[in-house]
């Protein structure tokens, strides 16, 4: 397979998720009161760095063909460790950050031993280590510990604004985005990532070091975590065992969203971004315009399945009309770590 | 392609946009009421004639007790002719709650009234707001006191702690085992109450001994397991304390299908409509809470007041229409004692 | 011995477990205990048996949390609107079949991914449900609602052995019936199963729709144990259910495991928050057991196949 058919579908989707967004912002700026504005396109940038930091790494999960649905639980015990370490353990916050970054290195870690040695379905392990991160929280804190007063170099991080505009962690995951592009996109290791999601059998005959790769996008995942743990407490000024529920599947939500199969072998990162663009705006928006928060879910529900629908009916449509005869095997579920 | 493409978000706008322009008739409406209802202008936000906007957060959406409050609110809001906003995070979570505040920020209110998951955490937000003009007071569960103007207190967490404590006392006549159900052990006010709990039982119920202590999730279904495990695996406990408001109907189905009625009392912190039922056919003792409607009528009383400067720092007492009048201590509005509906009054109640 | 190595491992740590209780805790086996331990197990074995047939089919539903609670708020609110409960129980029966037919007729019929679907209307129902019932309980149900007006030990009963009759129709339906042999067939190869004259999507669609009335079934089964229903029932059940069926040894790649092996995947699960109550755990260790229970017995698995 040449790589020009590839790259013209993900524009394809990219495309129209970019259309949905400047539907969403026509819309929202008649509708909602301050919409259309510098501060709140900030605001909303400030707001979606958590779930963004999780979903841009969890994009070259879905690649593989694997999940992570740990990663909001890992949130919450990065944020827990952090709390601990400085507060009961004494430690400067840096040295704090230092390790958390390590326990979420560490748990990633955990999750790759399972998936990659014992050969079990990432679905499974990290359905286990959701349970297991978060009540390794609760059980650290008695459920009953929240961490505050952190100092207000820390706090900085999450709350101030760079020349008073940009919100103080935006270079943070703009720069794990950009390293996150070009790592799936313009290196051998993404190709690889794609190759095994299309088919591990296939990748490792090609001598790809299948474990190995996919070990690395699962540490990568614990590491977005434990910095996403960071993030969070620096913007909401306290640590505790319930951070970040539910937010493995906004993330994933944004992933799918933004055109990435989750089968695996195809998708990109820049449609992940846009994805948890589409989302907050949504978000942000429908509160803006004065609607309940529900209506937020419902919509996003139904999105999730207009854009798919949209992708599944336009290739069936194009593949008619290239006069194929094969329509693309568009329901082929393979997790590739389980035999 | 094109085809596709441009025909799915046309789609999506009928859509959003059916959604979009639902707001404009209760607007009008409200802005209707505004006119009889107020004369000042809002010193914050807004020039002269426009109606206030009051934006009413409640720890979580979906939950009766706030369903009550709002009920209230959106009574006070009448009275007074101000627009309410009302929402909240669909899960008890201080972040989402801290995200909502500072979109309400952006958006431009005149008060925010919000009752806090979490004092440090909400505190940030609320302080943003105060920065940018606008009026902030608490209800339910407070923020830090330099994050808002007024706390409308409907019972502090000993005032809790102490009531069912001295209830449980009453009941067991001073010595026994008991247990709690909590919703989660995560939760930031229930945590409060069961330090408050432990705290006036160790000083004054020497004899009273707390033996399990379990969490429901919120759910009552949870909860009526939760309370037959605890009754069978502790064959002493002879009273649950539920302090979340889905498990008192929970616990009390649980000691009324084992047949403990009378044997096992049951009582907690809960609406009224939720526990009739049980408390009529006598298998719940005691429910205790405030007046939840009033607290939502007064605390929209309060903020409207102190966005029109009626309401200032010092003042003694509050009068909020025919509400009545209420004491004010420091910086706390205060609704008055928790109130204990038992089988003789809980009838007068509907909330 | 090998073939069925899960549901001897499950089996017998779920017998280590009694066992346990047995000399620590022999209350556990009171009457009233055991029967609220079971009552409460069996829509969750009764969902748990849908969902091995989806997952049979390589696919999952993660909608079943939220279908549930749809499907008790509608037997609440049709009971509460003077329906005879037959009826009541064949409308949520119909209403839950009808939402698993969304499900189904967008993973098989479009062909979209299964997990997506069905997380999208996870979050859909939650929220309409959320936005149209405010968090009310459904009160003021008739007396004929709770133990479907039969009294406590009978009710108790008709829930214990309808739930038996799902199971064990299933059981019969899966190994001795054609349909039972699609499903295998594809759920382990879906273009072998085609080119041998099985039409996948239908299958696919039909375990969906199955899956969706045995939610309604169970939805009954249920609320029937109470008074009233409260709309937030069901929540966390995806994760209870997707658990008991994977640690009862059913293979999320499709086309491996059985009923017996859900069922003590269910029965294991279902005993560990009572135990916990029974052993005197404190409870803030309850979620790091039940994640370091489903990561054992899949690893345990796992480690025997890697070593093959």
């Amino acid at each position: 397979m040449s790589a020009m058919p590839m790259r013209r579908t993900w524009l394809r989707s990219e495309a129209f998720l970019l259309a949905v967004l400047v539907v969403e912002i026509a819309i929202f700026s008649r509708t909602g009161t301050q919409f259309f504005s510098g501060t709140n396109a900030m605001e909303i940038l400030r707001l979606s760095v958590e779930i963004g930091l999780l979903a841009v790494v969890m994009t070259p999960v879905v690649l593989t063909g694997g999940i992570d649905l740990s990663v909001g639980s890992l949130l919450g015990l990065c944020a827990v460790c952090f709390g601990k370490l400085w507060r009961d353990g004494g430690m400067p916050w840096p040295a704090a950050a230092g390790l958390s970054l390590i326990v979420g290195l560490t748990a990633g870690g955990l999750n790759a031993a399972l998936i990659t040695r014992l050969r079990l379905p990432p679905l499974i392990v990290t359905l286990g280590s959701l349970s297991l991160f978060r009540g390794l929280a609760e059980a650290l804190t008695r459920g009953v510990d929240n961490f505050t007063g952190f100092p207000p170099d820390f706090l900085a991080w999450g709350q101030g604004y760079l020349g008073g505009v940009v919100p103080a962690q935006a270079p943070l995951w703009l720069g794990v985005a950009v390293g996150m592009t070009l790592l799936v996109h313009n290196t051998v290791f993404g190709r690889a990532l794609r190759a095994i999601g299309h088919s591990p059998e296939g990748a490792r005959h090609a001598g790809i070091a299948v474990e190995r790769c996919t070990a690395v996008v699962y540490l990568l995942s614990g590491l977005a975590a434990a910095l996403a743990a960071l993030v969070y407490v620096a913007r909401v000024g306290q640590a505790k065992a319930d951070a970040g529920t539910g937010y493995e599947l906004l993330a994933i939500t944004a992933v799918v969203l933004g055109g990435t199969s989750i089968f695996g072998g195809t998708g990109s990162v820049i449609g992940t971004l846009l994805g948890v663009a589409a989302l907050a705006v949504l978000r942000n928006g429908l509160q803006l315009s004065d609607q309940p928060g529900e209506l937020a879910g419902i919509l996003t529900g139904a999105l999730l399945l207009v854009v798919l629908t949209a992708e599944v009916v336009f290739k069936k449509f194009s593949a008619r009309r290239r006069g194929s005869s094969t329509l693309p095997a568009s329901n082929s579920p393979s997790n590739p770590a389980s035999s | 392609m094109n085809r596709f493409l441009s025909l799915l978000p046309a789609l999506l706008v009928l859509a959003l946009a059916s959604v979009g322009c639902k707001p404009s008739a209760p607007d009008t409406a409200g802005a209707a009421q505004t006119k009889t209802g107020s004369d000042a202008a809002a010193p914050a936000g807004g020039g002269a004639g426009k109606a206030l906007t009051i934006a009413f957060l409640p720890k979580s959406k979906g939950n009766a007790y706030f369903i009550a409050a709002r009920q209230g609110a959106e009574q006070a809001a009448k009275e007074l002719g101000i627009k309410l906003l009302y929402d909240g995070p669909t899960e008890p979570d201080p972040a989402k709650q801290n995200e909502i505040v500072e979109t309400w920020i952006t958006r431009g209110v005149d008060v925010i009234a919000a009752a806090c998951e979490n004092r440090e955490g909400i505190s940030t937000a609320l302080r943003k707001a105060q920065s940018r003009g606008i009026k902030v007071v608490t209800f339910d569960a407070d923020a830090l006191p330099d994050a808002r103007s007024f706390f409308v207190n409907q019972a502090t967490p000993e005032g809790i702690g102490n009531a069912l404590t001295d209830e449980a006392a009453r009941l067991l006549n001073g010595s026994g085992e008991y247990a709690i159900i909590t919703a989660s052990l995560t939760a930031g006010n229930m945590i409060e109450w069961q330090k408050a709990i432990e705290k006036r039982n160790a000083e004054k119920y020497p004899n009273l001994k707390r033996v399990a202590l379990r969490p429901c999730d919120d759910l009552k279904d949870k909860a009526f397991a939760e309370a037959t495990a605890i009754l069978n695996a502790n064959p002493n406990v002879k009273l649950l304390m539920n302090i979340c408001s889905p498990a008192v109907p929970g616990a009390a189905e649980a000691v009324k299908q084992a047949g403990k009625a009378g044997q096992v009392k049951v009582i907690g912190l809960g609406l009224p409509n939720e526990n009739k039922r049980y408390v009529k056919e006598g298998v719940t003792d005691t429910v205790i809470l405030w007046r939840v409607v009033d607290l939502g009528r007064l605390t929209i009383h309060v903020a409207a007041a102190t966005a029109r400067g009626e309401l200032k720092p010092g003042a003694t007492q509050f009068t909020a229409g025919a509400l009545g009048s209420f004491k004010v201590s420091g910086d706390n509005v205060l609704l008055g004692e928790p109130f204990k509906f038992t089988k003789d009054n809980i009838d007068q109640f509907d909330f | 011995m090998k073939r069925y190595g899960r549901e001897l491992s499950v089996t017998a740590s779920l017998g280590a477990l009694l066992l346990l209780l047995a000399v620590v805790a022999p209350a556990f086996f009171g009457r009233q205990q055991l029967l609220t331990t079971l009552t409460a197990a069996a829509p969750v074995l009764v969902v748990a048996c849908g969902m091995t047939l989806v997952v049979l089919t390589r696919q999952i539903d993660i909608s079943v949390g939220s279908q549930f609670a749809l499907c008790s708020v509608a037997a609440g609110l049709l009971a509460r609107a003077g329906w005879p409960m037959p009826a009541v129980i064949l409308a949520v029966l119909a209403g839950g079949a009808l939402l698993g037919a969304f499900n189904g007729l967008l993973v098989a019929g479009l062909g979209l991914p299964s997990i997506v679907v069905t997380l999208a209307t996870f979050v859909t129902w939650r929220e309409t449900l959320r936005w149209w019932r405010e968090g009310e309980f459904v009160k003021d149900l008739p007396d004929r609602f709770q133990w479907l007006g039969l009294g406590q030990s009978s009710g108790q009963l008709f829930i214990l052995l309808a739930a038996a009759a799902v199971f064990a129709l299933l059981v019969y339906g899966l190994r001795r019936s054609a349909v039972g042999r699609f499903v295998y067939a594809v759920g382990s190869d879906r273009e072998a199963a085609r080119l041998s004259g099985i039409r996948p999507e239908w299958v696919t669609w039909g375990t969906f729709v199955t899956l969706g009335a045995l939610v309604g079934v169970a939805a009954v089964l249920n609320a029937i144990r109470f008074a009233d229903v409260d709309p937030k029932t069901g929540t966390g059940l995806e994760m209870q259910v997707v658990a008991g069926v994977v640690v009862g040894g059913v293979a999320v790649s499709g086309g491996r495991g059985t009923l017996w092996g859900v069922l003590a995947g269910v029965l294991l699960l279902a005993c560990i928050a009572p135990a916990l109550v029974f052993l005197k755990f404190p409870p803030q260790w309850e979620k790091a057991i039940q994640g370091a229970i489903i990561l054992v017995a899949v690893a345990a698995d796992g480690s025997r196949r890697a070593r093959r």
